[in-house]
């Protein structure tokens, strides 16, 4: 009796050392955030007695999950505050807010008017005009859309040679592969297939839901969520492994789902890896076997994005870049990038997400590597933005990396 | 030598009963004396459930008190708003009742029982009750919903005190009786003790009232009056937080650990109820086979007690009235009893009050003072059922918290639903005022000068009963040291601080020694780190 | 994944003896659940290229004769973690070093023999300032080695407060935290 003590959220188990507090990286820089432990497990206790205790201030919360890695009593502080939005934030979401979240909605839109979108979203007068009418910040440069999307290259020119390979895997490309960056996805199908790997795509894919989540759009997050376990539970009886690239896609698949969608993911979750996950684990039990370019050399500087961190998985990205030869990787200390998805987009975030993005810009500068490393892509954004340093996706390092013939001949 | 005397009436025990006798009296004009040998609300009145009972529980077996509950039920709703939750309550009946010879059988006898004591209660499915109460054991077979709720005993209490003092009562808080004057068979005031400076006293009035709870026993002794009493402690269980959010009773005999009361931040379930001897009544300590009992009880209204943590736990002495109809003493009342000891024992001037129940204290409160009215030739009809308390006149927390401009911080929310309206007395005006210093229970420093300045705050067991500072999860391991600072200052004697967290700390241990494994053990481990540790907690290396 | 010394554990005992380690040229792993008030030796850890699993934790160990070959952690799954040796520095019930119920305290992990008071009455002193008995609560360590069952465990060391008579409650104990984590990496140095 008593052994365990388990409450939703594991709220209860909060002893109030206030140690998520010191890593909060908004609580430092906004005083009007109460900080996770107020609004998490406090606040909690309060708000299952009357809802009027609910604060505002829980919009402030970046869901970084820092807080969720800082806790020694594995509370579930992030979820906390996000459920708390969900349950008793009813004020229907601004229309930026909609705009920003609908990853899906807005990105073929604008990839179909790629120039002209690209053109509007960089011209100063037009991102003054979205920064009174919509409150996206002036000093953004929102993420650009490319004129074709990956799904749209893959069918043309991959889908049909993926037959072709024995073992197969399901790759759920998330929208910022598909919409802003499909050189990503493009890697990615190279790499896989030089490991002997079929790629297929899930045509019912629809975005994870993060961002809808972050700004109150629970109904079609939920329905996306429903429409994506789904799809994943097809690809699993069909003996299809999913593999992702999206730190963020694949911990709101495999934790917010369950804990905030009340979508239950628990026949495929054992199913869904991160590439680099993915590859780790073939390349150390011997099933793939990778052949390094010669000659190869680079300075790269790993920044371990805030949900690799909650995923708990940066282990399997450092494992696998070290193993290339020539590649000298320098592991940044451990900090937010400030940006949080829509979060730093916001009028009223710009200044408190540069603030706290600042010690790992500030580090990165130091450094001066080639490049980052990092596998998220809204922190690409920020850290490029921030400190005119490229950012590489691991595959994409990957793909430059592998020698892709001699690789796919000793994988035959 | 006539003595003028300065007061119409002594009040002796603050508790619930003392201090609805009290605003009862000066409400009919006289004049009160209250003294309270510790502070107000800190025997059983503090010490159990915080109930509010819709009399359910006793409408088989004792039709007159569940009808008195039923009655101060809805009084108490009007009155005293802003200390009730509306939370409803359940009767539920498990398969295992039925064996026992409590099954659907038992629940229609109760039903109609009900009904006729003017509760109203209706039955409805096990499904229904799952979707009212979704923590109730899955397994009912059968539930009743009646109109429970919860009250907070210690403002309660506290509200009954502000309003007497404010219809001009005087009240001696840390103020110990010790004997009588009396003159023949006349008892003609009291000797007290002040706690405190060590200095006595003497204070005189034509009538003193007994509402000394357990410890009246004592009292009636020092009068050479026998009141024929027996301590029956009941030991309860708090949880960390709201597991229900209505009050879950089972539909049975009353029994041990069967009624689970969400009140404020948390759940308590209770209670026990054993014999003990009148001396083990300031030093209640709850045995770990109570803690058992109690928790297996608890687990067959809500299974889910049975994974969460358990803040600490209690104990008070309810006292139980020997029938004075009976002359073997055996049996027990089990309703008010109120004495008027010259026509039953010849002693002139002094009144008895006892038995009863938190629940129907305003009517105890109103039988002395009839009593006490009689006895002065005072001819003025009781109130008290009428008149909002302190704080209730609008005492919805919505309502409360839209006063403050812009919006409310959880600070101000906080004191709204503690304090009612009278939260329109605190200043949160600078941004130190409007600081938390209890982040569990969102208690802010103004709240605390409010309760200095306004309730008669000493120490910080005082400062808990009226604010719930230090009452929530950390059980004032966060706090403490910042609530005794700000309470010492805001008493003008800083060098206190030190000692006022000592004496809060060794209470809180005893509440959590009895729980004290799984988290209650890590936060008690804890806690030491935070004041034992040289360097106390900081994070200066990160 | 295999290394030379698993540290359980990052707080003062932990990177006290994964940095000796670390630094004397073994491959080490710090598995850390939550963070702890020693960031400044994690940093010292990780320069050194040591491994941080921060916001993990050891669900499991596997046991071949009297040696613990390999644990597995909450985050990586099935991917275990393979030592020669094992350092426990999970602290004591704060940090769930070690858990109590009602009627025992055990040691989570791998169930190691602890040492306490089956006597629940005994455990608190009524003062709150007075010493407190559960505090000296801990794995028993004869020989600086863990023991189950009582037999010794050849290759995991306990260090700092998970260990019976020590603690950092009952004021500073810095230096005997220290003293152990040093200890263990000595003998696993000496090895």
């Amino acid at each position: 009796m008593q052994e365990t003590n388990i409450s939703a959220k594991n709220f209860e188990q909060c002893q109030k050392c206030s140690l998520c507090e010191t890593v909060c990286p908004v609580m430092a820089n906004n005083p009007k955030y109460a900080g996770p432990k107020r609004s998490g497990p406090d606040g909690e206790r309060y708000r299952l007695k009357n809802g009027i205790f609910f604060e505002d201030s829980l919009k402030y919360c970046l869901n970084c999950k820092r807080c969720e890695v800082a806790c020694p009593s594995g509370v579930r502080i992030a979820d906390l505050i996000q459920q708390a939005r969900i349950d008793y934030g009813r004020k229907a979401p601004k229309l930026r807010d909609m705009m920003l979240a609908s990853t899906d909605q807005v990105g073929p839109l604008a990839s179909a008017f790629a120039p002209l979108a690209n053109f509007g979203l960089g011209l100063s007068p037009v991102k003054g005009l979205m920064d009174i009418t919509i409150g996206v910040d002036r000093h953004r440069t929102l993420p650009k859309y490319a004129s074709e999307t990956f799904v749209h290259w893959f069918k043309k020119n991959a889908a049909a040679a993926q037959e072709g390979y024995k073992k197969q895997i399901s790759y759920f490309h998330g929208c910022y592969a598909n919409y802003n960056y499909p050189q990503l996805g493009k890697d990615f199908v190279a790499v896989m297939n030089a490991f002997g790997i079929g790629v297929q795509l899930m045509p019912e894919e629809r975005c994870c839901g993060v961002a809808k989540i972050a700004n109150g759009m629970i109904a079609t997050a939920t329905r996306d969520a429903r429409i994506n376990m789904n799809a994943f539970g097809r690809s699993v009886k069909e003996g299809r492994d999913i593999v992702t690239v999206s730190t963020t896609c694949t911990l709101t698949i495999l934790e917010e789902y369950p804990e905030l969608l009340k979508v239950d993911n628990s026949l495929v979750r054992d199913h869904v890896s991160l590439v680099e996950q993915y590859l780790y684990k073939g390349i150390v039990s011997g099933v793939l076997k990778p052949v390094w370019k010669e000659g190869f050399k680079a300075r790269a500087a790993y920044h371990c994005p805030c949900h690799q961190e909650r995923l708990g998985w940066g282990i399997f990205t450092t494992e696998l870049l070290k193993m290339i030869p020539g590649m000298e990787l320098i592991e940044l200390e451990s900090n937010c990038c400030g940006i949080a998805g829509t979060y730093g987009f916001k009028k009223e975030n710009y200044k408190v997400s540069q603030a706290i993005g600042k010690p790992l810009f500030d580090n990165i500068m130091a450094i001066a590597p080639d490049y980052v490393a990092c596998e998220c892509e809204t922190c690409k954004w920020q850290i490029e933005m921030s400190t005119g340093i490229s950012v590489k996706n691991p595959v994409s390092i990957l793909a430059e990396a592998l020698d892709l013939d001699k690789t796919a001949a000793a994988n035959r | 030598m006539p003595v003028k005397n300065e007061f119409d009436v002594i009040v002796i025990g603050g508790g619930i009963t003392g201090a609805g006798t009290a605003r009862d009296c000066a409400m009919r004009g006289l004049r009160v004396l209250l003294i309270e040998r510790q502070d107000i609300a800190t025997g059983a009145t503090g010490r159990n459930h915080g109930l509010l009972h819709s009399g359910a529980r006793y409408a088989v077996k004792d039709s007159e008190s569940a009808e008195e509950c039923i009655r101060e039920n809805k009084i108490l709703r009007r009155i005293a708003a802003n200390c009730v939750e509306d939370t409803g309550g359940l009767f539920i009946t498990l398969p295992e009742d039925a064996d026992s010879g409590f099954g659907l059988d038992y629940q229609a006898t109760f039903l109609e029982a009900c009904n006729r004591a003017g509760i109203e209660a209706r039955a409805i499915s096990p499904r229904e009750a799952i979707e009212m109460e979704p923590s109730v054991n899955p397994s009912l077979i059968g539930a009743v919903v009646v109109p429970d709720g919860s009250v907070d005993p210690f403002r309660l209490c506290s509200a009954n005190v502000t309003d007497a003092v404010l219809h001009g009562a005087k009240v001696l808080v840390y103020t110990e009786f010790l004997d009588f004057i009396r003159e023949g068979d006349t008892i003609l005031g009291v000797k007290v003790l002040d706690t405190r400076s060590g200095e006595t006293a003497e204070y005189r009035a034509p009538v003193t009232v007994n509402a000394a709870g357990i410890w009246g026993h004592g009292v009636a002794e020092k009068a050479g009056v026998h009141i024929g009493m027996y301590p029956a402690k009941g030991a309860l269980l708090v949880f960390g937080h709201r597991v229900n959010n209505v009050v879950i009773n089972r539909c049975r005999k009353s029994a041990d650990g069967d009624i689970l009361v969400p009140g404020d931040s948390v759940t308590v379930i209770g209670t026990t109820s054993t014999k003990v001897p009148f001396e083990e009544c300031d030093h209640m300590e709850v045995t770990p086979d109570e803690v058992r009992l109690l928790l297996r009880e608890g687990c067959a209204l809500c299974p889910a007690l049975a994974s969460t943590r358990i803040l600490r736990a209690y104990a008070g002495v309810r006292p139980l009235v020997a029938d004075d109809s009976d002359p073997t003493g055996r049996s027990i009342s089990r309703g008010i009893v109120c004495l008027d000891h010259e026509t039953r024992d010849g002693v002139k001037g002094f009144v008895s009050i006892t038995g009863g129940k938190l629940m129907t204290y305003r009517l105890m409160a109103e039988l002395a003072t009839d009593a006490v009215c009689r006895k002065l030739g005072v001819h003025k009809s009781c109130t008290t059922a009428e008149t909002p308390l302190p704080g209730s006149m609008n005492g919805r927390i919505e309502s409360v918290s839209k006063r403050f401009e812009g919006k409310p911080t959880a600070g101000q929310k906080g004191a709204a639903g503690r304090q009612g309206d009278m939260v329109t007395k605190i200043h949160f005006e600078t941004e130190a005022d409007r600081q938390l210093v209890c982040e569990c229970e969102n208690v802010t420093l103004a709240e605390i000068k409010y309760a200095v300045k306004e309730l008669g705050v000493r120490n910080l067991e005082d400062l808990r009963r009226r604010t719930r500072v230090g009452m929530g999860t950390c059980q004032g391991t966060l706090c403490i040291r910042r609530a005794a600072k700000a309470l010492a200052e805001a008493l003008g004697q800083p060098e206190l601080a030190d000692k006022l967290a000592a004496d809060y700390l060794d209470e809180r241990w005893k509440g959590m020694r009895a729980v004290g494994w799984g988290d209650t053990l890590r936060e008690m481990e804890f806690m030491q780190r935070v004041y034992k540790y040289e360097k106390p907690y900081s994070y200066d290396e990160i | 994944m295999k290394f030379d010394v698993i540290i359980i554990g990052g707080g003062l005992a932990g990177m006290t003896a994964a940095t000796a380690l670390q630094t004397s040229g073994m491959r080490c792993a710090v598995v850390a659940e939550g963070l702890s008030l020693h960031n400044a030796s994690r940093r010292e850890f990780c320069a050194a290229g040591g491994t941080l699993l921060a916001g993990d934790r050891v669900v499991s160990g596997r046991f071949a004769g009297d040696r613990l070959v390999a644990v597995r952690t909450e985050k990586l799954g099935d991917i275990e973690l393979e030592a020669e040796n094992f350092v426990l520095a999970t602290g004591k019930y704060f940090s769930r070093g070690l858990v109590a119920d009602m009627d025992r305290v055990y040691e989570p992990l791998f169930g190691l023999d602890v040492d306490y008071d089956e006597d629940r009455s005994t455990w608190f002193d009524p003062s709150f300032a007075a010493p407190q008995k559960f505090l000296e609560f801990g794995v028993k360590s004869p020989g600086g080695l863990a023991v189950k069952d009582g037999a010794v465990i050849a290759n995991l060391y306990p260090a700092g407060e998970v260990l019976a008579g020590l603690s950092s409650a009952q004021g500073d104990a810095t230096a005997a935290i220290v003293k152990s984590a040093t200890d263990a990496a000595n003998a696993i140095g000496r090895k």
